[in-house]
Protein backbone atom coordinates (compact mmCIF):
# COMPACT_ATOMS: atom_id res chain seq x y z
CA UNK A 1 0.00 0.00 0.00
CA UNK A 2 1.60 3.45 -0.47
CA UNK A 3 0.75 6.85 -0.10
CA UNK A 4 2.70 8.14 -3.49
CA UNK A 5 0.24 10.48 -4.90
CA UNK A 6 2.57 11.49 -8.52
CA UNK A 7 5.13 13.34 -9.86
CA UNK A 8 5.57 17.07 -9.88
CA UNK A 9 7.68 19.43 -11.99
CA UNK A 10 9.83 21.21 -10.39
CA UNK A 11 9.89 23.71 -13.14
CA UNK A 12 6.68 23.69 -14.48
CA UNK A 13 4.39 22.30 -11.82
CA UNK A 14 3.45 19.92 -14.43
CA UNK A 15 2.10 16.75 -12.86
CA UNK A 16 1.92 12.77 -13.66
CA UNK A 17 1.26 9.74 -12.50
CA UNK A 18 4.34 7.89 -10.70
CA UNK A 19 5.72 5.91 -13.97
CA UNK A 20 8.80 5.44 -15.22
CA UNK A 21 9.77 9.03 -16.02
CA UNK A 22 12.78 10.51 -16.18
CA UNK A 23 11.99 14.31 -16.84
CA UNK A 24 8.82 16.94 -17.37
CA UNK A 25 7.00 15.72 -20.42
CA UNK A 26 6.30 19.16 -20.90
CA UNK A 27 9.51 21.21 -20.24
CA UNK A 28 12.14 18.73 -19.35
CA UNK A 29 13.15 19.85 -16.10
CA UNK A 30 13.40 17.65 -12.56
CA UNK A 31 10.53 15.75 -11.36
CA UNK A 32 10.01 15.20 -7.75
CA UNK A 33 7.15 12.66 -5.79
CA UNK A 34 4.29 13.93 -4.04
CA UNK A 35 2.29 11.76 -1.57
CA UNK A 36 -0.84 11.82 -0.15
CA UNK A 37 0.73 13.76 2.94
CA UNK A 38 -3.18 13.73 4.78
CA UNK A 39 -2.96 9.79 4.54
CA UNK A 40 0.73 9.63 5.75
CA UNK A 41 -0.16 11.80 8.85
CA UNK A 42 -2.22 9.07 9.94
CA UNK A 43 0.56 6.46 10.76
CA UNK A 44 3.36 8.50 10.38
CA UNK A 45 3.60 8.49 14.66
CA UNK A 46 6.54 9.79 16.92
CA UNK A 47 5.36 6.76 18.98
CA UNK A 48 4.79 4.29 16.20
CA UNK A 49 8.31 5.03 14.51
CA UNK A 50 10.27 4.01 17.76
CA UNK A 51 9.32 0.41 16.79
CA UNK A 52 9.86 0.19 13.55
CA UNK A 53 12.63 -2.21 11.66
CA UNK A 54 16.18 -0.31 11.83
CA UNK A 55 16.73 0.69 8.30
CA UNK A 56 15.70 3.61 5.91
CA UNK A 57 12.12 1.95 5.48
CA UNK A 58 10.72 3.05 8.47
CA UNK A 59 10.02 5.99 6.64
CA UNK A 60 7.96 3.50 4.51
CA UNK A 61 4.86 6.04 3.97
CA UNK A 62 7.19 9.28 2.60
CA UNK A 63 9.31 6.67 0.15
CA UNK A 64 7.78 5.69 -3.30
CA UNK A 65 8.13 2.07 -3.13
CA UNK A 66 4.68 0.14 -3.55
CA UNK A 67 5.15 -3.20 -3.61
CA UNK A 68 7.27 -4.19 -0.70
CA UNK A 69 9.06 -7.55 -1.75
CA UNK A 70 10.51 -4.97 -4.40
CA UNK A 71 12.90 -4.02 -1.64
CA UNK A 72 16.54 -5.20 -1.61
CA UNK A 73 17.57 -5.70 2.40
CA UNK A 74 21.09 -4.64 2.81
CA UNK A 75 20.18 -2.89 6.31
CA UNK A 76 20.49 0.90 5.03
CA UNK A 77 20.30 3.84 7.30
CA UNK A 78 19.45 4.44 10.70
CA UNK A 79 23.71 5.21 10.88
CA UNK A 80 25.18 6.65 14.90
CA UNK A 81 24.88 10.76 14.92
CA UNK A 82 27.62 11.33 16.99
CA UNK A 83 27.76 14.22 19.24
CA UNK A 84 31.35 15.62 18.28
CA UNK A 85 31.98 17.36 21.50
CA UNK A 86 36.05 17.55 20.90
CA UNK A 87 35.49 18.79 17.61
CA UNK A 88 33.33 21.67 18.86
CA UNK A 89 36.04 22.84 20.99
CA UNK A 90 38.57 22.45 18.45
CA UNK A 91 36.17 24.81 15.77
CA UNK A 92 34.16 26.65 18.82
CA UNK A 93 31.12 25.40 18.35
CA UNK A 94 28.70 24.43 21.41
CA UNK A 95 27.04 21.53 19.68
CA UNK A 96 28.24 19.49 16.47
CA UNK A 97 26.82 16.74 15.88
CA UNK A 98 28.09 14.21 13.01
CA UNK A 99 25.85 11.86 11.16
CA UNK A 100 28.02 9.32 10.08
CA UNK A 101 27.05 7.87 6.76
CA UNK A 102 30.47 5.82 6.26
CA UNK A 103 29.05 2.97 8.15
CA UNK A 104 26.09 1.97 5.40
CA UNK A 105 26.70 -1.15 4.28
CA UNK A 106 29.19 0.13 0.86
CA UNK A 107 30.35 2.67 3.10
CA UNK A 108 28.64 6.06 1.82
CA UNK A 109 25.04 7.52 1.90
CA UNK A 110 24.65 6.70 -1.44
CA UNK A 111 23.06 2.80 -0.53
CA UNK A 112 19.70 5.40 0.46
CA UNK A 113 19.06 6.29 -2.96
CA UNK A 114 19.97 3.60 -4.36
CA UNK A 115 17.29 1.35 -2.32
CA UNK A 116 14.80 2.99 -3.84
CA UNK A 117 15.86 2.93 -7.00
CA UNK A 118 16.54 -0.27 -7.40
CA UNK A 119 12.82 -1.43 -5.64
CA UNK A 120 11.50 0.58 -8.78
CA UNK A 121 13.41 -1.05 -10.90
CA UNK A 122 12.27 -5.12 -9.61
CA UNK A 123 8.80 -3.15 -9.16
CA UNK A 124 8.39 -2.45 -12.85
CA UNK A 125 10.95 -5.77 -14.07
CA UNK A 126 13.62 -3.61 -15.94
CA UNK A 127 16.47 -6.28 -17.19
CA UNK A 128 19.43 -4.57 -15.76
CA UNK A 129 20.37 -1.33 -13.62
CA UNK A 130 23.46 0.72 -13.41
CA UNK A 131 24.78 4.48 -12.57
CA UNK A 132 26.92 7.05 -13.69
CA UNK A 133 29.32 7.43 -10.67
CA UNK A 134 31.91 9.79 -9.28
CA UNK A 135 32.74 6.29 -7.23
CA UNK A 136 30.73 5.71 -4.29
CA UNK A 137 27.34 5.45 -6.23
CA UNK A 138 29.01 2.92 -7.88
CA UNK A 139 29.51 0.37 -5.46
CA UNK A 140 25.90 0.91 -4.11
CA UNK A 141 24.35 0.17 -7.17
CA UNK A 142 26.76 -2.79 -7.68
CA UNK A 143 25.87 -4.05 -4.30
CA UNK A 144 22.07 -3.70 -4.23
CA UNK A 145 21.71 -5.10 -7.99
CA UNK A 146 24.16 -8.17 -6.60
CA UNK A 147 21.53 -8.88 -3.93
CA UNK A 148 18.75 -8.20 -6.54
CA UNK A 149 20.43 -10.38 -8.33
CA UNK A 150 20.09 -7.58 -11.84
CA UNK A 151 23.03 -7.08 -14.31
CA UNK A 152 24.90 -4.22 -13.39
CA UNK A 153 26.69 -1.57 -15.65
CA UNK A 154 29.05 1.35 -14.01
CA UNK A 155 30.11 4.31 -16.41
CA UNK A 156 32.95 6.01 -14.49
CA UNK A 157 35.66 8.14 -14.96
CA UNK A 158 38.87 5.78 -15.88
CA UNK A 159 41.24 7.98 -14.06
CA UNK A 160 39.12 7.39 -10.84
CA UNK A 161 41.02 6.17 -7.07
CA UNK A 162 41.63 2.65 -8.12
CA UNK A 163 39.64 1.05 -4.86
CA UNK A 164 36.36 2.88 -6.34
CA UNK A 165 36.59 1.23 -9.75
CA UNK A 166 37.44 -2.07 -8.21
CA UNK A 167 34.75 -2.72 -5.77
CA UNK A 168 32.08 -2.48 -8.06
CA UNK A 169 33.76 -5.37 -10.03
CA UNK A 170 33.89 -7.21 -6.81
CA UNK A 171 30.29 -7.10 -6.94
CA UNK A 172 30.12 -8.43 -10.05
CA UNK A 173 29.15 -5.52 -11.89
CA UNK A 174 30.73 -4.37 -15.52
CA UNK A 175 32.67 -1.59 -14.96
CA UNK A 176 33.21 1.14 -18.30
CA UNK A 177 36.29 3.23 -17.76
CA UNK A 178 35.53 6.11 -19.47
CA UNK A 179 38.05 8.22 -20.89
CA UNK A 180 37.09 11.81 -20.08
CA UNK A 181 35.54 13.61 -16.62
CA UNK A 182 32.78 11.87 -14.79
CA UNK A 183 30.15 14.29 -17.05
CA UNK A 184 31.30 12.57 -20.34
CA UNK A 185 30.27 9.47 -18.17
CA UNK A 186 27.25 10.39 -17.83
CA UNK A 187 26.58 11.85 -21.11
CA UNK A 188 27.17 8.66 -22.72
CA UNK A 189 25.68 6.40 -19.87
CA UNK A 190 22.57 8.47 -20.73
CA UNK A 191 22.75 7.49 -24.08
CA UNK A 192 23.32 3.80 -23.30
CA UNK A 193 20.14 3.59 -21.05
CA UNK A 194 18.04 4.99 -23.06
CA UNK A 195 19.50 2.77 -25.98
CA UNK A 196 18.83 -0.42 -24.01
CA UNK A 197 16.18 -0.06 -22.22
CA UNK A 198 18.13 -0.25 -18.48
CA UNK A 199 17.26 2.11 -15.24
CA UNK A 200 20.25 3.67 -14.54
CA UNK A 201 19.30 5.49 -10.69
CA UNK A 202 20.61 8.41 -11.27
CA UNK A 203 19.39 8.99 -14.51
CA UNK A 204 16.07 7.34 -15.77
CA UNK A 205 15.06 6.46 -11.90
CA UNK A 206 16.80 9.69 -10.78
CA UNK A 207 12.62 11.26 -9.45
CA UNK A 208 13.00 7.75 -7.46
CA UNK A 209 16.29 8.21 -6.60
CA UNK A 210 15.96 11.02 -4.85
CA UNK A 211 13.69 10.25 -2.16
CA UNK A 212 16.04 7.68 -0.49
CA UNK A 213 18.57 10.65 0.38
CA UNK A 214 15.91 12.86 2.62
CA UNK A 215 16.02 9.95 4.84
CA UNK A 216 19.76 11.69 5.91
CA UNK A 217 16.82 14.56 7.23
CA UNK A 218 14.91 11.73 8.82
CA UNK A 219 17.07 9.95 10.73
CA UNK A 220 18.88 13.22 12.29
CA UNK A 221 15.45 14.66 13.33
CA UNK A 222 14.34 11.55 15.04
CA UNK A 223 17.95 10.93 16.76
CA UNK A 224 17.74 14.71 18.28
CA UNK A 225 14.67 13.97 19.55
CA UNK A 226 12.32 15.06 17.02
CA UNK A 227 14.04 18.37 16.53
CA UNK A 228 15.73 19.79 13.01
CA UNK A 229 19.35 21.38 13.98
CA UNK A 230 19.72 24.84 13.28
CA UNK A 231 22.41 24.39 10.75
CA UNK A 232 22.93 21.14 8.29
CA UNK A 233 26.50 21.30 6.13
CA UNK A 234 26.13 19.12 2.88
CA UNK A 235 29.13 18.25 0.28
CA UNK A 236 27.46 19.36 -3.08
CA UNK A 237 28.00 16.89 -6.33
CA UNK A 238 25.48 17.36 -8.58
CA UNK A 239 23.55 18.78 -5.71
CA UNK A 240 20.52 16.32 -5.37
CA UNK A 241 20.97 15.73 -1.78
CA UNK A 242 20.71 19.03 -0.61
CA UNK A 243 18.20 19.26 -2.69
CA UNK A 244 16.03 16.16 -1.32
CA UNK A 245 16.99 17.12 2.26
CA UNK A 246 14.93 20.57 1.99
CA UNK A 247 12.21 18.23 0.41
CA UNK A 248 12.13 16.04 3.52
CA UNK A 249 11.91 18.90 5.47
CA UNK A 250 9.18 20.44 3.34
CA UNK A 251 7.45 16.94 4.09
CA UNK A 252 7.80 17.07 7.78
CA UNK A 253 5.97 20.48 7.92
CA UNK A 254 3.45 19.88 6.18
CA UNK A 255 2.56 16.65 8.17
CA UNK A 256 3.12 19.60 11.18
CA UNK A 257 6.06 17.96 12.47
CA UNK A 258 8.65 20.75 12.35
CA UNK A 259 8.15 24.42 11.48
CA UNK A 260 11.59 26.33 10.64
CA UNK A 261 14.13 24.60 8.32
CA UNK A 262 17.19 23.93 8.82
CA UNK A 263 20.12 26.55 7.17
CA UNK A 264 21.19 24.21 4.52
CA UNK A 265 25.24 25.01 3.77
CA UNK A 266 26.45 23.24 0.68
CA UNK A 267 30.06 23.01 -0.02
CA UNK A 268 32.18 21.87 -2.33
CA UNK A 269 35.92 21.53 -3.33
CA UNK A 270 37.05 25.11 -5.00
CA UNK A 271 38.84 23.00 -7.61
CA UNK A 272 34.91 22.12 -8.72
CA UNK A 273 32.50 23.99 -7.57
CA UNK A 274 29.74 25.18 -10.15
CA UNK A 275 27.34 24.97 -7.35
CA UNK A 276 28.82 27.93 -5.44
CA UNK A 277 29.79 30.19 -8.15
CA UNK A 278 26.23 29.99 -8.99
CA UNK A 279 24.79 30.89 -5.61
CA UNK A 280 27.05 33.85 -5.09
CA UNK A 281 25.81 34.98 -8.79
CA UNK A 282 22.68 37.03 -9.20
CA UNK A 283 20.99 34.34 -11.74
CA UNK A 284 21.20 31.61 -9.08
CA UNK A 285 22.56 29.12 -12.65
CA UNK A 286 25.17 26.80 -11.58
CA UNK A 287 28.25 27.97 -13.76
CA UNK A 288 29.85 25.05 -15.35
CA UNK A 289 33.08 23.69 -14.80
CA UNK A 290 34.75 21.88 -17.76
CA UNK A 291 37.91 20.52 -15.98
CA UNK A 292 37.26 19.76 -12.54
CA UNK A 293 40.38 19.50 -10.35
CA UNK A 294 40.50 18.20 -6.51
CA UNK A 295 41.36 15.71 -3.83
CA UNK A 296 37.34 15.57 -3.83
CA UNK A 297 36.63 13.30 -6.63
CA UNK A 298 33.55 12.04 -5.63
CA UNK A 299 32.00 15.62 -5.67
CA UNK A 300 33.84 16.63 -8.78
CA UNK A 301 30.60 17.32 -11.46
CA UNK A 302 31.67 19.71 -13.78
CA UNK A 303 27.62 20.45 -14.55
CA UNK A 304 25.61 19.64 -11.56
CA UNK A 305 21.85 18.17 -12.73
CA UNK A 306 20.82 19.73 -9.75
CA UNK A 307 22.63 22.18 -8.82
CA UNK A 308 20.00 25.25 -9.87
CA UNK A 309 17.26 23.19 -7.33
CA UNK A 310 20.17 23.51 -4.89
CA UNK A 311 20.98 26.73 -5.00
CA UNK A 312 17.08 27.83 -4.34
CA UNK A 313 16.95 25.23 -0.97
CA UNK A 314 20.18 26.91 -0.09
CA UNK A 315 18.67 30.12 -0.15
CA UNK A 316 15.10 29.53 1.06
CA UNK A 317 16.80 28.10 4.17
CA UNK A 318 19.28 30.99 4.79
CA UNK A 319 22.28 28.68 4.69
CA UNK A 320 25.05 29.61 2.41
CA UNK A 321 27.65 28.19 0.07
CA UNK A 322 31.04 27.52 0.55
CA UNK A 323 34.48 26.26 -1.61
CA UNK A 324 37.21 25.28 1.02
CA UNK A 325 40.58 24.61 -1.61
CA UNK A 326 42.21 20.42 -1.16
CA UNK A 327 44.63 21.40 1.94
CA UNK A 328 42.23 22.76 4.15
CA UNK A 329 39.78 19.67 2.53
CA UNK A 330 42.30 17.27 3.84
CA UNK A 331 43.11 19.20 7.17
CA UNK A 332 39.31 18.65 7.76
CA UNK A 333 39.17 14.76 7.27
CA UNK A 334 42.57 14.66 9.18
CA UNK A 335 40.76 17.04 11.88
CA UNK A 336 37.60 14.54 12.28
CA UNK A 337 39.54 11.52 12.60
CA UNK A 338 41.57 12.64 15.40
CA UNK A 339 39.08 14.70 16.78
CA UNK A 340 36.34 12.24 16.76
CA UNK A 341 37.74 9.01 15.18
CA UNK A 342 35.76 8.83 12.49
CA UNK A 343 37.98 8.40 8.96
CA UNK A 344 35.71 10.39 6.22
CA UNK A 345 36.35 10.91 2.50
CA UNK A 346 37.67 14.41 1.35
CA UNK A 347 33.99 14.75 0.80
CA UNK A 348 33.38 14.95 4.89
CA UNK A 349 36.38 16.96 5.07
CA UNK A 350 35.05 19.39 3.00
CA UNK A 351 32.10 19.91 5.25
CA UNK A 352 34.87 19.89 8.11
CA UNK A 353 36.60 22.63 6.29
CA UNK A 354 33.38 24.99 5.66
CA UNK A 355 32.48 24.70 9.24
CA UNK A 356 36.01 25.92 10.30
CA UNK A 357 35.53 29.05 7.61
CA UNK A 358 31.89 29.83 8.30
CA UNK A 359 33.40 30.25 12.34
CA UNK A 360 36.41 32.41 11.21
CA UNK A 361 33.89 34.50 9.06
CA UNK A 362 31.13 34.62 11.19
CA UNK A 363 28.69 32.60 8.69
CA UNK A 364 28.16 30.03 11.55
CA UNK A 365 27.51 31.10 15.22
CA UNK A 366 28.73 29.15 18.13
CA UNK A 367 25.52 29.05 19.52
CA UNK A 368 24.06 27.46 16.62
CA UNK A 369 23.30 23.78 16.61
CA UNK A 370 25.25 22.01 13.58
CA UNK A 371 24.74 18.60 12.05
CA UNK A 372 27.87 17.62 9.68
CA UNK A 373 27.18 15.19 7.06
CA UNK A 374 29.83 12.62 6.92
CA UNK A 375 28.86 11.01 3.35
CA UNK A 376 31.76 8.80 2.75
CA UNK A 377 34.45 6.37 4.08
CA UNK A 378 37.98 7.60 4.02
CA UNK A 379 39.02 3.44 3.28
CA UNK A 380 37.69 4.30 -0.63
CA UNK A 381 40.52 7.33 -1.12
CA UNK A 382 43.51 6.23 0.20
CA UNK A 383 45.95 7.87 -2.63
CA UNK A 384 45.43 10.86 -1.20
CA UNK A 385 47.70 10.64 1.65
CA UNK A 386 50.63 9.68 -0.92
CA UNK A 387 52.01 13.01 -0.10
CA UNK A 388 51.48 13.66 3.72
CA UNK A 389 51.96 10.67 4.88
CA UNK A 390 55.92 9.30 3.62
CA UNK A 391 56.24 5.21 3.27
CA UNK A 392 57.42 3.96 6.79
CA UNK A 393 61.19 1.91 6.61
CA UNK A 394 61.20 -1.52 8.39
CA UNK A 395 62.25 -1.19 11.97
CA UNK A 396 63.78 -4.23 12.88
CA UNK A 397 62.27 -6.40 16.23
CA UNK A 398 64.41 -5.12 18.97
CA UNK A 399 63.92 -2.54 21.49
CA UNK A 400 67.36 -0.58 20.59
CA UNK A 401 65.98 -0.31 17.34
CA UNK A 402 62.25 0.50 18.74
CA UNK A 403 63.95 3.15 20.77
CA UNK A 404 65.71 4.52 18.38
CA UNK A 405 62.98 4.65 15.65
CA UNK A 406 60.81 6.16 18.49
CA UNK A 407 63.14 8.60 19.48
CA UNK A 408 64.25 7.32 23.68
CA UNK A 409 61.60 6.94 26.03
CA UNK A 410 58.77 9.02 26.16
CA UNK A 411 57.60 10.28 29.94
CA UNK A 412 53.89 11.37 30.57
CA UNK B 1 26.24 13.02 -43.13
CA UNK B 2 25.02 14.64 -39.86
CA UNK B 3 23.86 12.47 -37.17
CA UNK B 4 21.23 14.31 -34.59
CA UNK B 5 20.74 11.77 -31.66
CA UNK B 6 17.67 12.97 -28.94
CA UNK B 7 17.07 10.79 -25.79
CA UNK B 8 14.18 9.64 -25.78
CA UNK B 9 12.24 12.33 -23.38
CA UNK B 10 13.76 15.28 -25.72
CA UNK B 11 12.38 12.90 -29.03
CA UNK B 12 8.98 14.05 -28.31
CA UNK B 13 10.10 17.33 -30.35
CA UNK B 14 10.48 14.80 -33.45
CA UNK B 15 7.23 13.06 -33.56
CA UNK B 16 9.36 10.05 -31.44
CA UNK B 17 12.31 9.74 -33.64
CA UNK B 18 15.99 9.38 -31.91
CA UNK B 19 18.21 9.19 -34.98
CA UNK B 20 18.10 11.33 -37.58
CA UNK B 21 20.84 11.85 -40.01
CA UNK B 22 20.84 14.90 -42.41
CA UNK B 23 23.10 16.06 -45.15
CA UNK B 24 24.33 19.29 -43.57
CA UNK B 25 27.58 21.76 -42.98
CA UNK B 26 27.55 25.16 -40.92
CA UNK B 27 26.65 26.31 -37.41
CA UNK B 28 24.49 24.75 -35.07
CA UNK B 29 21.74 27.41 -35.33
CA UNK B 30 21.59 26.67 -38.86
CA UNK B 31 21.20 22.88 -38.42
CA UNK B 32 18.38 23.34 -36.20
CA UNK B 33 17.12 25.81 -38.35
CA UNK B 34 16.75 22.52 -40.98
CA UNK B 35 15.57 20.27 -38.44
CA UNK B 36 12.68 22.74 -37.38
CA UNK B 37 11.49 23.01 -40.83
CA UNK B 38 11.35 19.53 -41.10
CA UNK B 39 9.56 18.55 -37.67
CA UNK B 40 7.85 22.12 -37.37
CA UNK B 41 6.83 24.24 -34.24
CA UNK B 42 6.78 21.85 -31.94
CA UNK B 43 10.28 21.16 -31.86
CA UNK B 44 10.97 24.95 -32.05
CA UNK B 45 8.62 25.44 -28.60
CA UNK B 46 10.11 22.21 -27.06
CA UNK B 47 14.12 22.91 -27.43
CA UNK B 48 14.26 26.64 -27.91
CA UNK B 49 12.69 29.54 -25.17
CA UNK B 50 10.97 32.51 -27.06
CA UNK B 51 13.97 34.42 -27.53
CA UNK B 52 16.10 31.83 -29.50
CA UNK B 53 18.68 30.46 -26.78
CA UNK B 54 18.28 27.04 -25.69
CA UNK B 55 15.88 25.69 -23.44
CA UNK B 56 17.67 24.98 -19.91
CA UNK B 57 16.93 21.91 -19.42
CA UNK B 58 18.28 20.65 -23.10
CA UNK B 59 22.25 19.79 -23.31
CA UNK B 60 23.02 19.85 -26.89
CA UNK B 61 26.70 18.06 -27.44
CA UNK B 62 28.34 18.41 -30.80
CA UNK B 63 31.45 15.63 -31.27
CA UNK B 64 30.57 15.09 -27.56
CA UNK B 65 31.65 18.29 -26.52
CA UNK B 66 29.19 20.43 -24.41
CA UNK B 67 27.90 23.24 -26.92
CA UNK B 68 28.14 25.66 -24.02
CA UNK B 69 31.99 24.82 -24.18
CA UNK B 70 32.41 25.24 -27.94
CA UNK B 71 30.61 28.15 -29.24
CA UNK B 72 27.26 27.89 -28.29
CA UNK B 73 24.71 27.95 -30.68
CA UNK B 74 27.53 29.16 -33.04
CA UNK B 75 28.98 26.20 -33.18
CA UNK B 76 30.43 24.42 -36.07
CA UNK B 77 29.02 21.57 -37.81
CA UNK B 78 31.41 19.71 -40.00
CA UNK B 79 29.58 17.24 -42.49
CA UNK B 80 29.72 13.85 -40.59
CA UNK B 81 28.95 15.33 -36.86
CA UNK B 82 27.20 13.99 -34.22
CA UNK B 83 24.88 15.87 -32.10
CA UNK B 84 23.49 14.91 -28.99
CA UNK B 85 20.35 16.55 -27.19
CA UNK B 86 19.83 15.11 -23.95
CA UNK B 87 18.19 16.16 -20.77
CA UNK B 88 19.88 18.08 -18.43
CA UNK B 89 20.13 15.66 -15.56
CA UNK B 90 23.95 15.37 -14.72
CA UNK B 91 25.47 13.70 -11.56
CA UNK B 92 24.47 12.14 -8.54
C1 LIG C 1 30.56 10.90 -0.46
C2 LIG C 1 29.66 11.80 -1.25
N1 LIG C 1 29.14 12.87 -0.65
C3 LIG C 1 28.34 13.73 -1.31
C4 LIG C 1 28.02 13.55 -2.65
C5 LIG C 1 27.17 14.57 -3.34
O1 LIG C 1 25.89 14.12 -3.66
P1 LIG C 1 25.05 14.84 -4.77
O2 LIG C 1 25.62 14.44 -6.09
O3 LIG C 1 23.66 14.30 -4.55
O4 LIG C 1 25.13 16.31 -4.55
C6 LIG C 1 28.54 12.46 -3.32
C7 LIG C 1 28.20 12.28 -4.74
O5 LIG C 1 28.64 11.54 -5.51
C8 LIG C 1 29.37 11.54 -2.61
O6 LIG C 1 29.90 10.46 -3.20
ZN1 LIG D 1 7.94 20.86 -16.50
Amino acid sequence: MGYVRGLRCRACGAEFPAVQLAVCESCFGPLEVTYELSAVRDSFRRADLAERPRDLWRYRELLPVLDESARVDLAVGCTPLRRAADLGEALDVREIWVKDDTVNPTYSFKDRPVAVAVAKAREWDLPAIGCASTGNLAAATAAAAAKAHLPCYVFAPASLEPAKLLVPRIFGATVVPIEGTYDDANRIALLTADRRGWGFVNINLRPYYAEGSKTLLFETWEQLGFELPDVIVVPLGSGLLLTSLEKGFRELRELGEVADPPRLVGTQAAGCAPIVQGFESPDGRPKPVRRPETVAESLAIGDPGSGFEAIQAMRATRGFADAPNDPDILDGVRLLARAEGVFTEPAGGTTVATLRRAREDGRIDRDERVVLLITGSGLKTPAVWRDAFQPLAPVPPNSAAVDAYLGGLHHG
Amino acid sequence: MVRLVLASPIAVATRGEREIEIEFEGTLRGLFDLVTNRYGKPFQQRIFEGDGALKRFVNVYVNGEDARYLRGLDTPIPRDATVDLLPAIAGG
